[in-house]
């Protein structure tokens, strides 16, 4: 017997709206909705488009001694330096240091109490709360909390209709405010490589929240399919795709996410495997590619020289609207030389392929400290 | 000069097919143009090559996946809708006229029995 997909809260209100529902990471997910994923991919690059998220994960863990010398057995960040109201791009490590999960982390202070507000995958729930409720004390998993992702060059001036949005927010900076007399968590963040916030938002108020944003002309819904073409251009890694529990942030091509004081920290998970993978060659290493012809690159598929030896394989593939060519992400062998031509096998042919530094697609996230420019 | 242009007939795996004369021509149905979602590529088969009815003819891909497309008839290839190499959105245009997708020569006009006309078509869709 399958098991059962969990409903997100407005499950009823997205199927009005004309979504096509499909199961993912266990809930029934909006894939898009009537305009279809191009459409939306566009609205996204273009205007702005909003994305029900909520099957996520999100925890509010209180900071304190106990709580961060836990945590920081997993995540390989400095917790104590951690600046006010920013958020950081990080991950739960097992002790290989392969990625249990990637998270969004901000250090927050909500009704008079610092919290670290964390933001995590919905197919790696269970793996995370298991080590949250085992290391952490007096945690709050905010699941009556809906999550949205207004994403794109419009997404300020849409929210700045009817939420004040503080002076001088940044890309991966938090504030919070009150929307109907409730709190609600905003990051000015997202996973499309466009300008955008996440909003966290308790469930009986978020429908009308979702009502005010699609009031504006410059927003509408979108589901995950463009979600998923928006961020391989971006060429962001997706848990389960890029990322999983045999592969360490290096190898991933993200040792940028890494507080490099806490490499030379033996308490953290894989730091000693982690060091030397840093100082010595990498096996394989991410690779973006365009595909020259118009065959279309998926997920799984194989990698191969010109003499059809298999030198990787696809974690990500799909169309890009943006430039109109399907492409992917990819580990290839470093071995391989990448002035060699490459090709991807794609239904018994070898379909060339062209490497290509990463992102496809330029972001725009804002980090000049001005509002709407 | 015998002109015989059959109703349009359907079959289970969501080809369209008319026939005009022994040449038929065959295209996906609008129902399956919309739960495939956007069309962006199609590789069209070989002109010339001989197919079997429930033969896997060509591939088109949507952003979602790559689906078959299978002939519901015997017969030769005679010819293929260039217009959707450059722009395979047609189909999602016009999935039952302009976005037809390849020509046969039937061998067995027999087999147009084996499918459906558009009123059983949309009771199978609604099972």
């Amino acid at each position: 017997m399958t098991e059962l997909n969990l409903n997100i809260s407005l499950n009823d209100f997205h199927i009005s709206k004309g979504a096509k529902m499909v199961p993912f990471a266990g809930y029934n997910m909006p894939i898009n909705y009537k305009s279809g994923i191009i459409n939306e991919h566009n609205y996204v690059r273009n205007h702005s488009g909003v994305f029900d998220v909520s099957h996520m994960g999100q925890i509010l863990i209180p900071i304190n001694e106990y709580n961060i010398s836990n945590l920081e057995k997993f995540i390989p960040l400095q917790l104590k330096k951690l600046k006010l109201n920013k958020s950081y791009y990080s991950f739960i490590l097992n002790k290989k240091g392969g990625i249990i999960d990637d998270i969004i982390l901000s250090n927050i202070i909500l009704h008079n109490s610092s919290y670290f507000y964390i933001v995590y995958n919905a197919s790696r729930k269970k793996q995370d709360e298991e080590i949250f409720s085992e290391f952490t004390s007096q945690y709050e998993l905010l699941n009556k909390n809906c999550l949205f992702a207004l994403q794109g060059p419009l997404s300020y001036e849409v929210l700045a209709k009817f939420i004040k949005i503080p002076n001088g927010i940044n890309f991966l900076e938090f504030f919070h405010t009150n929307f109907n007399n409730k709190t609600i968590l905003i990051t000015r963040s997202g996973y499309t490589g466009e300008d955008g916030f996440e909003i966290s938002i308790p469930e009986e108020i978020a429908e009308i929240f979702l009502n005010n944003l699609l009031e504006d002309a410059n927003t509408i819904l979108c589901g995950l399919g463009s979600r998923d073409s928006l961020r391989v251009e971006a060429g962001l890694s997706l848990y389960g795709h890029e990322l999983n529990e045999n592969i360490t942030p290096i190898e991933a091509g993200l040792l940028w996410a890494i507080d490099k004081e806490r490499l030379k920290d033996n308490f953290l998970n894989g730091s000693n495997h982690l060091i030397r993978q840093i100082d010595s060659k990498l096996s394989k290493k991410k690779i973006g590619i365009i595909s020259v012809n118009k065959s279309m690159i998926r997920e799984g598929m194989s990698i191969i020289d010109k003499n059809k030896k298999i030198i990787g394989k696809v974690t990500s593939g799909c169309y890009s609207p943006n430039l109109n060519k399907s492409i992917g992400l990819c580990y290839i062998n470093t071995e391989f030389d990448l002035n060699n031509q490459l090709f991807c096998e794609i239904r018994n042919n070898m379909e060339l392929m062209k490497e290509t530094s990463l992102p496809f697609v330029k972001k725009n996230y804002k980090k000049n400290g001005e509002n709407n420019e | 000069m015998e002109k015989i242009m059959s109703e349009k007939k359907y079959s289970e795996d969501h080809e369209w097919v008319t026939i005009q004369n022994d040449i038929a021509t065959i295209g996906i149905s609008n129902h399956a143009q919309e739960s495939l979602g956007d069309i962006v590529f199609i590789e069209l088969p070989e002109i010339g090559k001989s197919v079997k009815a429930k033969d896997s003819l060509c591939v088109v891909e949507s952003v979602k996946a790559a689906s078959d497309i299978y002939s519901p008839l015997d017969g030769d290839i005679t010819e293929v809708n260039k217009d959707l190499e450059n722009d395979a959105s047609i189909i999602n245009q016009d999935a039952e006229n302009n976005g037809w997708i390849f020509k046969i020569k039937i061998h067995n006009p027999d087999q147009l029995n084996n499918l459906m006309n558009s009123d059983d078509y949309n009771k199978f869709l609604e099972k």
